[in-house]
């Protein structure tokens, strides 16, 4: 099993290696480089030309990536070059804020899913699992930007429950914080349960009808053990690869959600430096996504194994 | 113990609604062992699922009772039939590689039922897991509690298996095909097992199966199962050796006998009746030879002498032995088969790399490999028209040495020549005249036929690609080929799954045969049908070997079958070749402690009755 994890963890460092190069080279074939994005369009040459001779930005590319990433080994992801403030700082405070939501709503489409999973493959072909087929499929269709307006309308503005956008820190007060989070999670949750549950649902009548399921009721076991202990056990496996995939949707879906909700988290910080070709901060975010997005892939790898004997190494008793 | 009382089942299908059990009545008694014998279809495993109460949504029970202990099953609540199960009723499935939960340890599973039924706790329930697996004959059982189903062999998952369901000493045993998945070796052992238990316990046993052989070692009493009903109940030496029912008879006929060589076997002509309108006489009528115009008639099950039999003219067929075969064409010329071989293999040798690659030892990457040498050194030589039987255990290498002699699979070692070809150091693309020559018959007709091709264009394909006729005679060429193998020649126009599994296995013969080869491996060709329909295959291809002079490599595990047909018989084990001699003489003296292990383990239905305790 350790050398499984090494064996993976070794991955996770390759793909990021191969990210951060890939974001490197499409940001620097961009025409406008960073000396002209910080001095505005109507600067002189000689001054920009100087600022590119300050920045690096005149040495071959791959010293100029080379420099990069070792700045960001060390922890100095460079400086917002709108902000005028380091990166890092600036970035980590947008994560924790996307950590929250995301967390919070990955954790629901994971529990509510599986649920919702679970129950419509108990009552396969009946009116709740239509139901649920319906429901689930109606988030997905339509586009997250819809949901968030219509639970805007609903809760911010015909029950008044919900602040209709922004941020408030757990120090502000816990409830105000929660609220603030809430409208942004049901859009994030309701978009994203179709998935799993739709897998989890024909991953779990498939293994309902196996027979180890029937041994396990001629064993005389009660319904519950046998649809928790040995049938969800297995019908997990694919569920759990699509959910390290729905992370990856997720850090997706927060660039919308966060934008429509001002919610001032990584997705909005991508979309701001976007908008306002702050480079090195969108470098910065993008790695990071990606860097998320290998580590909820690398979770799911080591669960799948946790899960499926058949994937941990090494032994042999027969 | 346990008793069922005219039990009618019937499922709902999408072509209709069906008649799987037509009132069933049987009983078991304490300390007996009842066996239901039946071909695929005639409901025997429906038996099994309505004694359990597990019988599937689409079923319905339309009449009859089903009487455990005296308590009527069927009037129970779910909740009481659950506590039933389990607990006093155990049940052992047929195949031990899907029953056993694949992500719960071995352990858990045999000892669960203690925990639910019999208030253990879980550490208890483990341990008293270890000492069951040590019971059934699991050596290591600490460990293999700890394991998971894929780290075991098929045996050890079966004797698990029969732990768990013995785990909470249940009363009444009902075993559903519980050998049919292993091989000989194991089968003797855990039925060997059974007898024990059943003797020391007292446990009833309701024991599910086709396998006569099998049948014969273990039961007490037999109910012959055919189409939904029971055509002949009685002791298992009455029914076994002097069958009454002209379908007990045909069954028992069919059988392949060791050291009982006949030219042809016995089959039953015909298939299972359509059990969506089950005919409302005999259900048999159309198969049997013994049929008579009062056969038409509504049969019951009535005593004859001391057993029960479903058929109005029992009596006067009593003594009359099922029809023997006549032979179709006559054999070829024995004295030229002992030209020069068409196969020969020397030194054959095929080694698989499992699991290899890079594994840490700490912080230190290593390469790890695991060799597997299915094929070790191997040599044979196959003449021309000569049948050689291939038996082994699963696992010994059977099938890899018949692809790799055709390089299906590339040997690593050894030289194969086949004709006047030496084939082995080829490149594929140069072996377009060897493919010609050298063709082969899978074991399972359902996945080795292209289900969108209809039979026509499964067999014309072969003739078109070698060239072997003018494209305007192919459609002669295909309804020869079917009249060859005795299929229709309507059944061009047919796709493989509009056929019965014995009239797909004919279709694979042909497509085999559709460029005249001179040699053929045939991998269990008759493993997956039913011994009614194996006599009939095998028959033809003794048949097509005497009347075209073809060779077959004849892989089977099943050794009645191959010293059946064989001229010579190879023994392999773990890679190795450690017999190879004529037919007669591997049967009736063989050398090797392996081939005399192997044959002692087959289970022979003529045999006499074993002395019972």
């Amino acid at each position: 099993m350790t050398a499984y994890v090494v064996r993976r963890l070794l991955f996770v460092v390759l793909v990021l290696v191969a990210v951060s190069m890939l974001v490197f080279g499409i940001t620097a074939l961009l025409p406008a480089n960073v000396a002209y994005l910080i001095l505005g369009p109507f600067a002189p040459p000689e001054q920009v030309r100087a600022l590119e001779l300050k920045l690096g930005l005149t040495d071959p590319i791959w010293q100029q990536y080379l420099r990069w990433a070792s700045g960001f080994l060390t922890g100095d992801l460079g400086e917002s070059t709108l902000m005028n403030r380091p990166i890092g700082p600036l970035l980590a405070e947008a994560i924790g804020r996307s950590l929250m939501l995301t967390g919070a709503s990955f954790v629901l489409i994971a529990v509510i899913g599986v649920g919702l999973g679970i129950v419509a493959a108990l009552r396969h072909g009946r009116p709740l699992d239509h139901g649920v087929s319906v429901g689930t499929y109606l988030g997905i269709a339509v586009p997250e930007f819809f949901w968030a307006i219509v639970v805007i309308m609903v809760f911010a503005a015909w029950l008044g429950w919900l602040p209709a956008s922004g941020y408030e820190s757990p120090s502000a007060g816990l409830w105000i914080w929660a609220q603030h989070l809430i409208a942004p999670t049901i859009t994030l949750v309701f978009g994203h349960l179709a998935h799993v549950s739709r897998l989890t649902r024909s991953s779990m009548i498939e293994v309902l009808q196996s027979p180890y399921v029937t041994a396990a009721r001629a064993k005389g076991l009660p319904e519950r053990v046998i649809v928790l202990h040995h049938a969800l056990r297995n019908a997990l496996l694919p569920t759990i690869t699509v959910l390290a995939l729905d992370f990856g949707r997720l850090m997706g879906g927060i660039v919308v959600v966060e934008t429509i909700f001002a919610y001032p988290g990584l997705g909005r910080l991508i979309v701001f430096s976007i908008q306002n070709r702050d480079l090195p901060t969108l470098q910065a975010s993008i790695l990071v996504v990606a860097a998320i997005y290998a580590l909820a892939n690398l979770m799911a790898d080591l669960l799948y194994a946790r899960f499926n004997p058949k994937i941990r190494f090494g032994r042999n008793v027969g | 113990m346990l008793q069922i009382d005219d039990l009618t089942v019937r499922y709902r299908t999408p072509g209709g609604v069906l008649e799987a059990l037509s009132s069933i009545s049987i009983s078991a008694e304490k300390g007996r062992t009842l066996a239901l014998v039946g071909e695929s279809g005639s409901g025997k495993s429906t038996v099994a699922l309505a004694a359990m109460g597990l019988l599937p949504q689409e079923a319905e029970i339309a009449s009859g009772k089903i009487v455990f202990d005296g308590r009527d099953i069927g009037a129970m609540s779910f909740e009481e039939r659950r506590q039933l199960r389990g607990s006093r009723l155990g049940l052992v499935f047929q195949d031990p590689f899907s029953v056993l939960n694949p992500s719960l340890p071995i352990g858990e599973q045999v000892g669960e039922g203690l925990v639910h039924h019999r208030g253990f706790s879980k550490a208890q329930a483990f341990e008293r897991a270890v000492e069951l697996l040590n019971e059934v004959g699991i050596v290591n059982p600490q460990a293999v509690a700890k394991a998971y189903p894929h780290e075991l062999s098929g045996g050890m998952r079966q004797r698990a298996l029969i732990a768990g369901a013995l785990a909470p000493e249940p009363d009444l045993l009902i075993l559903d095909e519980p050998t049919t998945a292993l091989d000989v070796t194991i089968e003797a052992q855990i039925l060997d097992l059974l007898e024990q238990l059943r003797t020391s316990r007292g446990l009833t046993m309701l024991f599910i199966s086709h396998n006569l052989g099998v049948v014969r070692r273990i039961a007490d009493e037999v109910a012959v199962l055919y189409a939904g009903q029971i055509v002949e109940h009685g002791s298992t030496t009455e029914v076994l050796h002097h069958p009454v029912h002209p379908y007990s008879k045909g069954l028992l006929a069919a059988i392949p006998r060791i050291g009982l060589k006949q030219h042809r076997l016995a089959a039953i002509p015909g298939r299972l009746p359509d059990l969506r309108k089950p005919p409302s006489g005999c259900r048999f009528i159309t198969r049997c030879p013994f049929a008579t115009p009062s056969s038409d008639a509504p049969q019951t099950l009535r005593q004859v002498g001391e057993r029960k039999v479903r058929c109005a003219n029992a009596e006067p067929l009593r003594d009359t032995p099922w029809p023997r075969p006549e032979q179709v064409a006559e054999p070829i010329d024995l004295s030229a088969r002992n030209q020069k071989p068409i196969v020969s293999v020397t030194d054959l040798t095929k080694t698989f790399r499992l699991g290899g690659g890079w594994r840490f030892d700490g912080w230190r990457p290593r390469k790890v490999e695991t060799l597997l040498t299915p094929v070790n050194a191997i040599s044979l030589d196959i003449r021309q028209g000569e049948v050689l039987g291939l038996v082994g255990e699963s696992g010994s290498g059977k099938t890899t040495l018949g692809r790799t002699i055709l390089r299906l699979i590339d040997p690593d070692a050894g030289t194969i020549r086949i004709g006047s070809e030496t084939i082995s150091d080829k490149p594929q693309r140069e072996l377009e005249a060897m493919r010609r020559t050298a063709q082969i018959v899978f074991q399972n007709p359902d996945s080795s036929l292209n289900p969108r091709k209809t039979i026509g264009e499964l067999l014309a394909r072969p003739i078109e690609r070698f060239g072997l006729v003018p494209k305007a005679e192919i459609p002669a060429r295909v309804r020869a080929l079917l009249d060859l193998v005795r299929l229709p020649a309507h059944y061009a126009d047919r796709y493989a799954h509009q056929m019965s599994g014995g009239e797909k296995q004919r279709v694979g013969i042909a497509r085999a045969l559709a460029t005249e080869p001179k040699f053929i491996v045939c991998d269990e060709p008759v493993s997956a049908l039913d011994v009614s329909v194996q006599a009939a295959i095998v028959n033809l291809l003794a048949d097509l070997r005497d009347r075209l002079g073809v060779a077959y490599l004849f892989i089977s595990h099943d050794i009645s079958v191959v010293a059946h047909l064989a001229d010579r018989i190879a023994v392999m084990n773990r890679g190795e070749l450690v017999e190879i001699g004529d037919a007669d003489t591997v049967m009736n003296n063989p050398q090797h402690p392996y081939t005399i292990k192997l044959l002692s383990a087959v289970p022979r239905v003529d045999a006499a009755m074993q002395a019972r305790t």
